[in-house]
């Protein structure tokens, strides 16, 4: 039992991953993996891996990260890759709950293919304001011709993500990050913030967390589960869908979120299948930071 | 305001004053404490437990509290055997008491607390505080603060009464445990006056807000210049948002330019993808 409040099994959560795979391989392939496993459940500790476990079969794929410095360089550290069906079995079978990947993969493991903003949920911050914020996002990076894609995070926030070309190293993927924070920032001072520390944070506002890329970090992809009660899934949305969702009045996102969950995600799936499927195309951002000079210099 | 550590009573006597309990320090090195990060990647570092002998995790449900009696052996307790010690939780400031203030060596006080009365003590919390002033006298009490009884004084200070914790006299370190320069040295009348003078001209009023903890709001600034992404500089001024985008913008622009030149600050370093940006700016 490792959803004991729901009377969720792991052998439902294997189930869950083999029937959402041909769904979530397209997103954790080649990155290299972070598992959260709670082998005893969701309410008792758990843990993040990061190295491969021990006894890991040979038949999973793995990739050695070295470090960045010389001094320290020696072996690097050893990653699992979600590529294919049996990993993600494998891996649900460990209690490995949530799947957090890097931002990168193979084998360009030092440009980031996708440029994120987690829109972070701040106490009082309503479902209108948390759509209206994503919805600016979207329309901030449409501005200067970048399309941008959402999802939930599984929790009370969403993630805005703007598929890349892998071409841009991290500093560069950071800086932009920022730009389009600091930008969306400026344009609803009222109901986004850039206060790191949650204690100053404004109530009712949207953190604009723009440093969730960097070499060594990790996303939750698509599909992967959360480890909390009623197991919610991060699921991702059409701009249209959020459009809608705005209007409602819900105090709280995470009770719309909580609609996809690793019980409902399976068949939805069979019914109307991936909002983001043929989204993801790599773009470049040269031209829009020309665009973006023009019209926010 | 802050919450009430707890709402109770001054006794003493037979009086009784409903009173509130609240910290008089702000405690500000809490806002400033750091964590320890994987440096390579960001990661927070955690601590494990873990068995010197067994060489194994240990979860928290086996262990326990061991006091070193002697060196290498242990005495063993559980939480619940340590919290039959516990003071309990009375909310009452006991005023054993009065002496005079100065009769109170100034290294006992420790941490102050106002008490704040409730409505219907308000009279009784004046009076009290007018008759200590009048004989400028204070209250010895005993208080329970976080299950440990406390020795403390009740003194007026302003319009308030504040309860100071106080040392228990064991704490203190003696004195004479120190080698100081006996009392009746003989000091030259010449050299007292030179000091006296010195000490005269740099006499002037104690203002308390003169001192700021420059070491707090060096970190601060250090802290908000990283967090901007900048590197160190401390204590700039803060740049308006709107020349941040600018400024922003700037340096992405600068990146990309470098990286055509075949510097790699976009990662852009192979020549191909330099090539491609080159062509794509000029279509």
């Amino acid at each position: 039992m490792i959803f004991p409040k729901d009377g969720i099994t792991k052998g439902q959560l294997i189930d869950y991953y083999r029937a959402v795979a041909p769904y979530i391989l397209p997103y954790t392939k080649g990155r290299p993996l972070t598992l959260e496993r709670y082998p005893n459940g969701v309410d008792k500790a758990g843990w993040w891996e990061k190295q491969i476990p021990k006894g890991l079969p040979d038949w999973v794929p793995t990739v050695k990260v070295k470090t960045e410095y010389g001094r320290h360089a020696g072996d690097g550290v050893e990653f699992m890759l979600c590529d294919d069906e049996a990993t993600l079995a494998y891996v649900a079978n460990l209690a490995g709950i949530t799947l957090h990947v890097w931002t990168s993969r193979q084998p360009k493991l030092d440009h980031p293919d996708f440029l994120l903003v987690d829109l972070d949920r701040g106490d009082g911050c309503t479902l209108a304001t948390m759509c209206s914020v994503a919805l600016l996002f979207r329309d901030t990076v449409e501005e200067i011709g970048l399309k941008a894609l959402v999802k939930t995070t599984g929790g009370s926030g969403l993630h805005v993500i703007v598929p890349l070309e892998p071409h841009y190293d991290y500093e560069f993927i950071k800086g932009f990050s920022e730009l389009l924070g600091r930008r969306i920032h400026e344009q609803a001072p009222d109901t986004t913030t850039l206060e790191r520390s949650v204690r100053r944070r404004p109530s009712g506002t949207v953190y604009l967390d723009y440093v969730q890329v960097g070499r060594g970090k990790t996303l939750v992809p698509p599909f992967a589960v959360r480890a909390r009660d009623g197991a919610p899934v991060s699921f991702p949305l059409t701009w249209p869908q959020l459009e809608k969702l705005r209007k409602k009045r819900v105090p709280d996102p995470s009770t719309e979120w909580e609609r996809w969950s690793l019980e409902t995600v399976p068949a939805l799936l069979r019914k109307n299948g991936d909002a983001w499927k043929g989204q993801w195309r790599g773009q470049r951002l040269e031209r829009a930071l020309q665009k973006a000079r023009k019209l926010w210099g | 305001m802050a919450h009430a550590i707890w709402s109770g009573a001054i006794n003493f006597g037979l009086v009784t004053i409903p009173v509130k309990l609240f910290t008089a320090v702000r405690s500000r090195s809490s806002d400033l404490s750091f964590n320890f990060i994987h440096k390579k990647d960001d990661s927070r570092i955690r601590y494990r437990t873990f068995c010197e002998r067994e060489d194994k995790e240990v979860p928290r449900s086996e262990i326990v509290r061991g006091y070193e009696y002697e060196k290498g052996e242990w005495v063993t307790f559980s939480d619940d055997e340590l919290k039959r010690l516990d003071a309990e939780n009375t909310q009452s400031v006991d005023i054993v008491q009065f002496c005079d203030l100065d009769e109170i060596n100034p290294m006992f006080f420790d941490t102050p607390y106002y008490l704040e009365p409730e409505k219907k003590g308000s009279h009784a919390y004046a009076l009290l505080r007018e008759a200590l002033r009048a004989a400028n006298k204070v209250g010895i009490a005993k208080v329970v603060l976080r299950n440990r009884e406390h020795l403390a004084a009740v003194k007026p200070n302003g319009d308030a009464l504040v309860l100071e914790l106080m040392h228990f006299n064991d704490e203190l370190v003696d004195q004479s445990d120190f080698a100081f320069p006996p009392l009746k040295a003989e000091v030259p009348p010449a050299e007292m006056k030179v000091a006296k003078l010195l000490i005269d001209t740099m006499t002037s009023e104690f203002k308390p807000e003169v001192f700021e903890d420059t070491y707090r709001e060096k970190l601060l600034a250090l802290v908000e210049a990283r967090a901007r992404g900048k590197s160190v500089p401390a204590a700039r001024a803060k740049t308006p948002e709107a020349t941040n985008v600018v400024n922003l913008m700037d340096v992405l622009q600068r990146s990309i330019e470098e990286s055509k030149k075949g510097r790699s600050s976009t990662g852009a370093g192979k020549k191909s993808a330099a090539k491609k940006t080159r062509k794509r700016s000029a279509a």
